[in-house]
């Protein structure tokens, strides 16, 4: 490791170490103060912002970009605004507990090319909430959409009265140099966003770490969903920035008692269902073989550019691409996640077979993620929840916005999404301010009289059965 | 906001701070400190001391100037007492308490 790489660490983690120190003292008005500036500025520049990203990296569609930036500013905003993060956040008398918000420290947030100024404003937004100084590493191919974003965002801050130096950044153009901020001392927390190997650099660098993981989201439509809408609501998501939020659907599911109805809605609805030969173009261009996982060159484009790429002849105006796969796993594959236009379709005899290729999807590299079901039969959606490994279950609801919260429910707004441990993530939440603070809890006496009231002996004696000590314990007198 | 003190019998310099050490604060004090604090090249003849007993708020510019400071002083010649709790704890969180010689 370079000297110049070192120097250049520390000097970061020195500015963001003064600037941790300052923001310990703010108390809640002065900090929703900067909030409210950083918000009112991010959510100012949206449309520019979103059209630097798309330009920029080349993926996606700039006006849903735009949606990505209202999420990442006014609806991370509202659902923030009015949340305790300093001093006492709740006391209750009759558990005796006081909790006290304290801030991490220097929080190192990683930044995905895919949604690169939503995210940037998410995280500086959730840490200057919680009085978290913020280092934003951006990708490289989104560097200055990321950059105008940080600076926009860090005017506002300081002429709101913010420490110096709360937002820095620095580009990932070395992998050395983030793997060095990623285990400097000074850092507090790794906000990791970003691919299986980035979030493992994270988990792995020995600081905390609040990651994501992939997603490969499967779709069960049930015999009872409303198929119609079904379908337009899948299209809206999984063409929504062209498919680049990893929440997207992956795979849709039906039984054979619905299949063709299934298919003539995805058809009228513009859709186009891939033969066998046009499969075969589609995975060359869309997974890598070597790694099996889908090339980058694809990723948040639209199905024209899919088609011209794969040397297929698709109608214009198709919205979506469907290959009806005859199996799930590297034989097939797309049936891996694919950040683009492009659904895989299977057909089941039965329900069981059905829900069981979901949870087969569900494993195929999307493990905690989130799943989606369309149907009116509330056992089965409460059936099909408890067999799937995901920490979002969406019902009747397009999987792209709905699990990034607030437009179709009511989880958090949020743009990391926590996979807990299927993921190899440490929760399975929405994750917002409140998880970048330390909570104090302050434990006044409260003797347990359960504890104190029965003969603490017994416990010594082990000719006492378990059933004996705990009648003892439990007595009522 | 700062009163000076010079003890020849022990020669010790003392800053007295009163009040917030925001960026505005430190800005309009620059002026004064660098007049009135008797630094010198290499290692300060005197000892000196910031005391802090009546400061509730230190911004990161007044943790840079100690820093500034105690470089110039040398080692063992630069120390701030008296913190309150608060602000010792914000000394804490720098990481430069030791550096600082924070008591």
């Amino acid at each position: 490791m370079s000297d110049n790489l070192l120097e250049k660490a520390n000097e970061i983690l020195d500015k963001a170490q003064l600037a941790a120190a300052e923001f310990h003292q703010y108390n809640q008005e002065e900090t929703d103060r900067i909030v409210e500036a950083v918000f009112k500025a991010g959510f100012k520049n949206r449309v520019k912002l979103a059209k630097m990203a798309q330009e920029e990296t080349g993926m996606g569609i700039w006006e849903h970009k735009v949606i990505k930036n209202v999420l990442g500013t006014q609806l991370v905003y509202e659902s923030i605004r009015n949340e305790k993060t300093v001093g006492v956040i709740s006391s209750d008398p009759r558990t005796g507990i006081t909790e006290i918000a304290q801030p991490l420290g220097p929080i190192l947030a990683v930044i995905p090319v895919t949604n690169p100024t939503s995210t940037s404003m998410f995280k500086i937004l959730i840490c200057l909430k919680s009085r978290n100084p913020i280092i934003i590493s951006a990708h490289r191919g989104a560097a200055k959409s990321c950059a105008e974003t940080v600076r926009i965002c860090y005017e506002a801050a300081l002429e709101a009265g913010a420490p110096e130096d709360c937002i820095q950044m620095i580009s990932s153009g070395s992998r050395e140099f983030t793997q060095l901020i990623m285990g400097h001392p000074k850092i507090a927390l790794i906000l990791a966003t970003g691919g299986t190997g980035l979030v493992k650099a994270a988990y792995s660098s020995g600081n905390p770490a609040i990651g994501v993981g992939p997603g490969n989201v499967p779709v069960f439509i049930d015999e009872s969903a409303d198929i119609p809408f079904a379908v337009k609501n899948i299209i809206s998501s999984k063409t929504f920035d062209n498919g680049t939020i990893c929440a997207s659907e992956q795979a849709i599911v039906v039984m054979k008692t619905i299949e063709q109805k299934v298919r003539d809605e995805f058809e009228k609805q513009h859709c186009y269902f891939l033969d066998p030969e046009e499969i075969k173009k589609v995975e060359k261009i869309a997974i890598a073989e070597e790694s099996m996982s889908m090339s980058p060159g694809i990723v948040g484009q639209p199905v024209a550019v899919i088609a011209q790429k794969a040397g297929i002849d698709v109608p214009d105006g198709t919205k979506i691409l469907l290959a009806k796969l005859g199996g799930i796993g590297k034989e097939f594959p797309l049936s891996i996640e694919v950040l683009a236009p492009i659904l895989a379709f299977y057909s089941a005899d039965d329900y069981h077979t059905a829900v069981n290729m979901c949870i087969d999807l569900n494993y195929l590299g999307g493990i905690g993620h989130s799943a989606c079901i369309y149907a009116n039969d509330e056992k089965r959606i409460m059936e099909y929840a408890g067999l799937l490994n995901a920490g979002r279950i969406l019902v009747n609801t397009p999987t792209s916005q709905g699990a990034v919260g607030y437009f179709y429910n009511l989880l958090a707004p949020s743009l990391t999404l926590g996979c807990g441990t299927g993921g190899k993530n440490i929760t399975t939440e929405n994750n917002t301010a409140k998880n970048l603070i330390n909570i104090q809890r302050v434990s006044r006496r409260k003797p347990n009289e359960l504890w104190f009231s029965h003969d603490q002996s017994a416990y010594y004696d082990e000719s006492l059965s378990t059933d004996d000590i705990m009648k003892e314990y439990y007595k009522n007198h | 906001m700062v009163n000076f003190n010079y003890n020849p019998e022990n020669k010790t310099f003392t800053a007295t701070f009163v009040g917030r050490m925001d960026t505005l604060a430190v800005e309009k004090m620059n002026e004064v400190m660098s007049v009135n604090i008797p630094l010198s090249e290499g290692k300060s003849k005197d000892k000196i001391i910031f005391d802090l007993r009546d400061v509730e708020y230190i911004s990161s510019s007044f943790i840079r100037i100690c820093v500034s400071i105690a470089k110039q002083a040398g080692q063992g010649q630069f120390s701030i007492v008296h913190c309150q709790p608060f602000v010792k704890k914000t000394f804490k969180i720098s990481g430069l308490d030791d550096i600082l010689n924070v008591t």
